[in-house]
């Protein structure tokens, strides 16, 4: 009896700690969307400024993490699958950008594309990332980038490499094999990975406001949009940027958790 | 006809060193060893998925050594099955064909044979998530069969099984090899699978060939230890031998036993537990040795019945259980020994 009322209590203690957890997370975001009425918030991300922001957010995000899947897949299968002089060292760098804060990466980056004779060159080309949506991009790729590498690589390692010896010798060349049955095996992963990616690209904030600037109208995406807002009074308008992200953030999330087990069926 | 010819690869934790054998058209041919052996890297350097350090690899007296696997026409089938998860069980079937750019009555029509032959047609619109390990390997030999490879090669194809799926599964590799004629290679840790399937057999342990030859011969004439403790040779000793008058005698811890094997100095010997007789009297025979001793222990294991007899070294006699009930042997009691000299294999 005693032994069982011991249990429970620590049961209880245990229960408590997750129960308050979920409190605190939800009133925190209770308290952005219910600050305004449901009509305000209508009509501010009818806005023209909101309306361009969740343009802006879209297409840099969208482009990012279509460039992290282009680099992360052969880069990861390469570390996943062959041994070569130096792969750990590689390894350390390529996780840096996960650890590194984002304004520190932010700071960097301008400096690689505004300073240094590359960033030159390729801004005397056109391709200008300073103070630009193109700005927007390189950060968030940079930013997202290791994190996208670390998914597929551990997805690409999960593969039995057997799977491409028979597809070999059934009649497939290396990149035939990786492409016809590595790549559809790695689906739940990459969609996984790309879904997060994606949505982490979204509320991509500190190294964007470095290499693009925060100027309203140009490059302003939801996140610099809501900060833009609430540093000018502007709550509304602020809210409802968050409200977006915030929607964003939670459906990403149930996507993740529905599609991120399919890579661990194989 | 494949030949390997001084073939070595090290992969780090695994390596061979130096193999070389031949495979006639036709043949079954099996790899024994233990695990770790290198067994999985020899097949997979057959197939291409490596190339050798050093060596050739012959086919049909062409060099396939540099080849890409994709070239070679030589499939492969795994223990743990590798059917692609996202194709059902046709379109894993017609995979090879499909790559090969074959018409599709043809890819229908040998799908069909093909999933006839192993009795897995009904399953072809079933994904391999859903199919038990018997049938998953059926289809992993129905793929890799229905290219019609030049050389099969097989990776501890029964290992994952249950026993009676185990069973049933060599018979049908049996038949189909008998059907088909192709080359089997076939990879294993299980003597048993060798004495049912193989007509040739390669022993190897840790990266190297130690012995070539009918699964026959390896079983009665190990050429080493090695070979010996792996096959299960039971009645092995260590003794010297020495060559008198046309056969040898050799002294095992003070047994003298006769063999017509004539080999001096250190050896070991074996001799099969079923070619020794036991008996209550001294038995008068044309057998040159019969030793007296103790029944140590008897153990029954179904239809026969494993004896150790103490003649000074331990003996292991295998007799049916009918003799065992008819002679009425018992633990502790006095029983003879004897076997002919050409039973005594000496190596």
């Amino acid at each position: 009896m005693l032994n069982k009322l011991k249990q429970s209590g620590f049961k209880i203690f245990t229960l408590c700690f997750s129960l308050l957890l979920t409190l605190f997370i939800l009133s925190v975001i209770l308290c952005v969307v219910t600050h305004t009425t449901f009509g305000a918030l209508i009509t501010n991300i009818v806005s023209k400024e909101i309306q361009f922001a969740i343009r802006l957010s879209l297409i840099t995000s969208i482009i990012s993490t279509f460039l992290c899947i282009v680099v992360s897949v052969p880069a990861s299968y390469a570390l996943a699958r062959y041994k070569f002089v130096g792969k750990s060292f590689i390894n350390t760098i390529l996780d840096i950008p996960l650890a590194l804060p984002p304004l520190v990466a932010g700071v960097g980056l301008l400096l690689l594309f505004g300073t240094t004779s590359f960033g030159k060159t390729l801004a005397s080309v056109g391709i200008n990332f300073v103070f630009t949506p193109l700005g927007i991009i390189i950060a968030q790729f940079f930013v997202n980038i290791s994190f996208m590498l670390r998914i597929m690589r551990s997805t690409f390692e999960g593969i039995n490499p057997r799977y491409e010896y028979v597809a070999k010798t059934l009649g497939c060349n290396d990149a035939k094999a990786f492409w016809k049955i590595t790549i559809p095996m790695a689906k739940g992963g990459l969609l996984a990975g790309s879904i997060i990616t994606w949505s982490k690209a979204i509320g991509e904030f500190g190294a964007a406001l470095m290499v693009a600037g925060a100027t309203r109208m140009k490059t302003e995406t939801l996140p610099i949009s809501l900060y833009l807002n609430m540093s000018c009074g502007e709550l509304n308008l602020a809210i409802s940027a968050a409200t977006i992200l915030i929607i964003i953030s939670i459906v990403s999330l149930f996507v993740f958790e529905k599609y991120g087990g399919i890579a661990r069926l194989y | 006809m494949i030949e390997i010819e001084n073939i070595s690869k090290n992969l780090g934790e695994f390596f061979l060193r130096d193999i070389s054998f031949n495979i006639r058209d036709g043949e079954y041919f099996m790899i024994l060893g233990p695990t770790g052996a290198g067994k999985t890297i020899l097949l997979e350097t057959i197939a291409g998925i490596y190339r050798p350090d050093k060596g050739k690899i012959l086919m049909d007296a062409k060099d396939i050594t540099y080849i890409p696997p994709k070239d070679r026409n030589i499939s492969m089938v795994y223990q743990d099955y590798m059917l692609f998860p996202h194709l059902n069980v046709e379109q894993n079937i017609a995979f090879g064909l499909k790559l090969k750019k074959t018409s599709k009555e043809i890819i229908k029509d040998k799908v069909e044979k093909n999933s006839k032959l192993l009795n897995i047609y009904h399953l072809l619109h079933r994904y391999p998530g859903t199919l038990s390990g018997g049938e998953k390997q059926r289809i992993a030999i129905a793929r890799a069969m229905v290219i019609e490879p030049y050389a099969l090669l097989l990776d501890e194809p029964l290992a994952a099984l249950d026993t009676q799926t185990r069973d049933r599964l060599r018979q049908e590799l049996k038949r189909i090899h008998s059907i088909t004629k192709v080359i089997i290679v076939h990879v294993t840790h299980n003597f048993e699978e060798v004495f049912s399937l193989a007509d040739s057999v390669a022993v190897m342990n840790e990266g190297r060939i130690i012995q070539v030859g009918r699964p026959d011969d390896i079983f009665r004439k190990p050429n080493c230890e090695f070979v010996a403790n792996f096959v299960g040779v039971e009645n092995l000793f260590k003794g010297k031998s020495i060559v008198e008058n046309g056969s040898a005698h050799i002294n095992i811890d003070g047994v003298n036993i006769f063999s017509t094997n004539r080999k001096s100095g250190e050896a070991f010997i074996s001799i099969r537990p079923e070619e020794i007789l036991i008996s209550k009297q001294p038995f008068k025979s044309s057998a040159r040795n019969s030793l007296k001793g103790k029944i140590a222990r008897i153990v029954n294991s179904g239809a026969t019945a494993k004896i150790t007899v103490d003649a000074g070294v331990p003996f292991n006699v295998m007799i049916t259980k009918q003799s065992l009930e008819n002679m009425e042997l018992k633990e502790g009691i006095t029983a003879y020994i004897t076997f002919k000299a050409s039973a005594v294999h000496i190596f």
